[in-house]
């Protein structure tokens, strides 16, 4: 008798690890960095389905858009280093490679996936940072000859470019890009509640319930969030920051962020996070374009953020301030603080 | 049916209460830990010194001393272990990886003990 109440209370209590929860989450390390995918009050089965998908996209394009790893980005970039043409049977590419040559030119080449190169002697093209600063001769001769995204000619399937130091880097684009699939996949499938975070650019899909998603935004120097925002349904928001993929040598500290103008890591930013309304490509706006505004000199970040129509952005500089747009600071709530002197730029 | 008396003789009422006790035990842990969501950040606790916290999204290699020497913490791919320990049984080393909010590895000897958290946000994730 006492064996068949085990039994029984046994049962029960299996039975009760079944529960429906609101919130689905997954994660995977895709992209050298964290995944994570919430849905919001749907079908377990479902949730995990979808999700499974998305994944399955993320490595693929993970495999697709490697920026040093053996694929087609380094057949191409080797093929151009020879001033050869490239030619690929692939739509999928042409249209990044346009989308880039698009960005790069806006942003006035502060976003520019052409330099791969520079990137790499930099020693930012391998999962180990090796602690080295390249010869200032070997910088002044790539930045004499920047390699540019306009420097690419595409006719149909060829692929030209007219600088040999050119060598695409999407390490600023395939996250977004990756977010806007993930946006697609979602949205074809029904689910209309959920919120995607790739290392740190994170799209939102509908709300969490009665509210909407909430995200912190990190710290730069500290291990907790410096503020969060409520991000509406369809938004984008991306980060760039010194302290993901950094080096420090003699108290200097050197990011994978290079200027283009200079050839050297950009000194004058901690981090920059900005939130791009609902579009077809708001993903790739936020990863692709927190960039210029955190490499580009402070004075003129401002008007840069105005010419690529970038509204809601937050500059944490290296001189105690924070630059916040007017609409930004509408939507941001502080939560660590010290005494940062924060600037509300119209 | 000799068999299955034989067997019964084998095994005391107190010892089929132990194994079912045990599994319930099992049972109980897998689901409460099974589902577990991955963490966020590793908080590394050593005596009463104020704990560190470090982002899991981060590949590094954490020297903390402890009581008896240091001890090396391995963070990779979003998940953290005991990689190197002056402890003699390295209990902690074989208890290998942990990723999972509440998932605690603690080096007793050594007096170190890392676990996983969510970063305890109020917040539904994290842009960084």
């Amino acid at each position: 008798m006492l064996l068949r109440n085990l039994i029984l209370f046994l049962f029960i209590f299996l039975n009760g690890c079944g529960q429906k929860e609101s919130v689905h989450q997954y994660k995977e390390y895709i992209f050298g960095t964290i995944v994570d995918i919430k849905i919001y009050e749907e079908d377990k089965q479902k949730s995990d389905q979808i999700s499974d998908l998305i994944f399955d996209d993320f490595q693929r394009l993970h495999k697709y858009l490697h920026p040093w790893k053996k694929g087609l980005i380094s057949d191409m970039n080797l093929s151009l280093s020879k001033g050869k043409n490239f030619i690929v049977d692939d739509p999928e590419i042409i249209r990044i490679l346009q989308e880039n040559i698009e960005l790069a030119q806006k942003s006035n080449n502060y976003f520019n996936p052409a330099m791969g190169k520079l990137i790499g002697l930099w020693g930012f093209h391998s999962e180990n940072l090796n602690q080295n600063i390249p010869s200032s001769s070997s910088i002044k001769d790539f930045v004499s000859n920047m390699p540019l995204m306009s420097d690419l000619v595409i006719t149909d399937k060829i692929i030209k470019s007219q600088n040999k130091n050119f060598q695409l880097d999407l390490g600023g684009y395939a996250k977004g890009y990756a977010l806007d699939r993930a946006k697609v996949i979602l949205e074809s499938n029904n689910i209309k509640n959920a919120l995607v975070n790739i290392g740190g650019n994170i799209i939102a899909l509908g709300k969490r319930g009665d509210r909407k998603w909430r995200v912190g935004i990190q710290h730069p120097r500290k291990p907790s969030a410096i503020a969060s925002v409520d991000l509406s349904p369809g938004w984008s928001i991306g980060t760039s920051g010194d302290y993901q993929r950094y080096f420090i040598l003699k108290e200097k500290r050197y990011s994978h962020l290079i200027d283009p103008h200079t050839g050297y890591p950009s000194q004058n930013s901690q981090s920059t996070t900005i939130m791009i309304p609902p579009s077809a490509n708001s993903g790739v706006i936020s990863d692709a374009y927190s960039k210029p505004l955190f490499i580009a000199p402070e004075e003129r970040k401002i008007e840069l953020a105005k010419s690529l129509s970038i509204d809601f952005y937050m500059i944490v500089m290296n001189n105690n301030k924070i630059l916040i747009s007017k609409e930004m600071s509408n939507y941001i709530n502080w939560i660590d603080l010290d005494n940062e002197e924060i600037i509300t730029t119209h | 049916m000799k068999k299955l008396l034989q067997r019964t003789k084998l095994f005391k009422i107190g010892d089929i209460l132990f194994i079912i006790l045990f599994t319930c035990l099992i049972m109980f842990s897998i689901s409460n830990y099974w589902d577990a969501p991955v963490g966020q950040y590793l908080k590394i606790e050593k005596n009463n010194d104020e704990p560190k916290i470090l982002s899991l999204n981060q590949n590094s290699n954490e020297k903390i001393s402890g009581l008896l020497g240091d001890s090396e913490i391995n963070i990779s791919e979003g998940k953290a272990r005991f990689s190197k320990s002056p402890c003699t049984k390295k209990y902690c080393i074989h208890q290998g990886w942990v990723n999972k909010v509440n998932q605690t590895v603690v080096c007793l000897p050594n007096q170190i003990s890392i676990s996983i958290t969510d970063g305890n946000e109020p917040f539904d994730s994290v842009n960084y």
